[in-house]
């Protein structure tokens, strides 16, 4: 959606130009269900194509299983879709999530208690996220650039802060919040749920969120309009650098252990899901539903192939097929056929 | 125009692909054999020694990796729809000792045989999750490093100064490999470890580590590392210095690139592990397991060391 700056100056209420406005409206609403129509369809697309050729793969138990496997990259690509929406990219979560694990399993096996310890690992995320919204609003840096260095400064930080060993074994209540299940629902499902939920608001019904927008759909409209950009930048990095010691979080409960080396790559597993959803990389456009549904097309398609047996060889080309094609396809309904890469990484 | 064609497409796709949909394969046995990566000749060795024992037995086997070797949750990830997937048994090659340990124990909830292959899990951490696993098929990997320590005191006549590239640390194998290597050279007074670095495993990465101890050690005149891509990598860092340095390098694993360079005497020596038979062992314990036999909790595969007469004496057999 574009968050037009415009439609305030709309005011003079003669019936035509209500009527005319009113028909503006109605087919921007068609044309966004029909975006998110096209997802979905992959989506189903997908599950269908799954449970025709594996009997095992329409089942609760899978589908829980397809559900937690998907968590966390689901919640580092909430972080993303902001950040991608403002026309920014953040390559830094993968080496943040190691950062953050490390820095709570270390204070976890140092006998702190868990909530110091998780409010510990959020804080580090948190704290390398507005780093990287301080150099790209302040600094005046690329978000590639700025995002590109922090990779390497967490991973290194990550490698230095453990002597380059992985930290394991915790607590059976830590563990919970990725082994246990609330109502037979894993707890990583549940956070994802709630986490959602929580983001659509954001995005939609707050300040932050329609700022984001506006700064992505033209910046320095937005500037002019008297919206503080460079702070919402850097809220909005901050709160990916947040989502990014979330899923530090889960990943170390689930592994019991955190590795220094863990995360590798996945910044492109949460921009994969991200662009999947509909969201452009050249900002201003995006949708939280989409990006859910597009984490949930990439854990479909790897529990899929497992499932089959399908070789890992062949399985890494069907996954890149399916994520060029999907975003072909979201191209092909849309009415405007912007290219989704465009001045947003290197500006 | 298009979203017709897509709409069409697909409901074609909905009517006429349920027809089509497989039910026999559901409850026909099958081992599966998850590898830490399969970019690399010894699991690669390893699976067609799975592939050649599952048909011979005649079970269905399915290979699964990782794309990246570090990547544990993805590993664990593999694990979790294989146990969705029913197998019968899952022989795995463990990406961290530790972290692979959640995944044997979801395998033990679903009553699902694991085995585990080349890399043992930490036995600590595993009764500590209440888990268990039926064997463990492997070289003796710290036999292997003493077999290197002892080969490469030999050659230095019992005095000189010695490098090692170490894997990735935690890493049982390498953690063993090392131990073994200390246990052949720690009571000897002559014999110094002067640098004893990571490079984690990779070539790449061995290259620039070496380069760095010899720029920070010249009087380096042995290096063991821990496998041999590490070997590999630091045998072009030696040959960047274009011969200022004469330095015995032994490896381990013997893999294709290091059993060449041994034959052009680049390389000293390699420890020979044998992942084809490794594979083969873990199918067929599989198998057993899947029968209902016992197994043996420890099944050890033979460790050899690879030199340059081994080599051509090998070659004159053939």
């Amino acid at each position: 959606m574009r968050w037009g700056l415009d439609s305030q100056s709309h005011c003079s209420t003669t019936k035509d130009k209500r009527e005319q406005r009113l028909r503006v409206i109605s087919r921007e609403v068609l044309w966004q269900n029909s975006r998110q129509f096209g997802t979905l369809i992959g989506l189903f697309a997908v599950m269908v194509i799954f449970w025709i050729l594996s009997p095992y793969f329409l089942s609760v138990s899978n589908l829980m299983n397809i559900a937690e496997q998907t968590s966390i990259n689901a919640i580092i690509a909430v972080g993303m879709t902001f950040v991608i929406i403002t026309a920014g990219i953040d390559l830094s979560v993968g080496s943040i999530v190691a950062l953050s694990g490390i820095v709570l399993a270390d204070l976890l096996q140092g006998g702190h208690s868990e909530p110091v310890a998780i409010v510990a690992g959020l804080t580090v995320g948190t704290v390398c996220g507005l780093v990287n919204g301080s150099l790209i609003s302040y600094g005046k840096l690329p978000p590639f650039i700025a995002t590109l260095g922090m990779m390497s400064v967490a991973r290194g930080t990550a490698l230095f802060y453990s002597d380059g060993r992985p930290i394991s074994g915790f607590d059976a209540g830590f563990r919970f919040i990725a082994t246990g299940e609330v109502l037979s629902i894993p707890v990583p499902v549940i956070l994802m749920g709630l986490l959602y939920v929580v983001a659509y608001v954001v995005l939609n019904r707050t300040k932050l969120g329609r700022y984001a927008y506006a700064i992505g759909g033209n910046e320095e409209a937005a500037n002019l309009s008297g919206i503080n950009t460079k702070l919402i930048k850097t809220v909005v990095y901050g709160m990916c650098g947040l989502l990014s010691g979330l899923a530090a979080v889960v990943l170390t409960a689930r592994l019991n252990s955190a590795q220094p080396i863990a995360g590798i790559m996945y910044e492109l597993d949460a921009i994969a899901a991200v662009v999947i959803g509909g969201t452009s990389l050249i900002g201003g456009e995006g949708k939280i539903s989409g990006t859910l549904i597009g984490a949930f097309i990439m854990g479909i398609l790897r529990n899929g192939l497992n499932l089959l047996g399908i070789s890992s060889f062949t399985q890494q080309i069907i996954i890149g097929s399916v994520i060029i094609l999907a975003v072909l396809i979201d191209m092909a309904l849309r009415k405007d056929r912007k290219p989704l890469f465009g001045k947003g990484l290197f500006k | 125009m298009i979203r017709a064609w897509i709409r069409t497409a697909l409901l074609i796709l909905l009517v006429v692909l349920p027809g089509c949909r497989k039910t026999e394969q559901a409850g026909k046995p099958t081992i599966a054999f998850v590898m830490k990566t399969l970019n690399n000749p010894f699991f690669i060795d390893m699976q067609k020694g799975a592939e050649s024992a599952a048909r011979e037995l005649g079970v269905e086997l399915m290979v699964q990796a990782a794309e990246r070797e570090v990547d544990v949750e993805k590993q664990m990830q593999i694990v979790e729809n294989l146990i969705q997937r029913r197998v019968s048994a899952i022989c795995i090659t463990p990406s961290g000792s530790r972290e692979i340990v959640p995944a044997i124990r979801k395998a033990n909830d679903a009553n699902i045989p694991v085995l585990i292959v080349d890399t043992r899990v930490d036995e600590k951490v595993l009764a500590e999750a209440g888990a268990s696993t039926l064997t463990f098929i492997g070289s003796d990997n710290k036999e292997g490093g003493r077999i290197a320590g002892e080969f490469i005191v030999a050659q230095l006549g019992g005095k000189g100064n010695v490098a090692v590239l170490e894997g990735i640390p935690g890493h049982e194998t390498g953690d063993d490999r090392l131990r073994g290597f200390h246990l052949a050279l720690d009571q000897l007074k002559e014999m110094k470890i002067i640098a004893s670095q990571t490079a984690n495993w990779e070539r790449d990465q061995g290259f620039s580590v070496f380069q760095n101890i010899l720029q920070a050690h010249p009087e380096v005149q042995a290096l063991f590392a821990c496998n041999d891509m590490m070997a590999l990598g630091a045998l072009e860092a030696i040959a960047a210095a274009k011969g200022k340095h004469e330095i015995i390098v032994v490896g381990f694993d013997a893999v294709d690139d290091a059993r060449m360079a041994i034959r052009k005497g680049d390389m000293r020596a390699s420890i020979a592990q044998n992942p084809e038979e490794m594979g083969r062992r873990a199918v067929e314990s599989a198998y057993k397991a899947m029968k209902g036999e016992a197994v043996a909790r420890d099944i050890p595969v033979r460790i050899e060391l690879i030199t340059g007469e081994t080599l051509s004496a090998e070659s004159k057999g053939k």
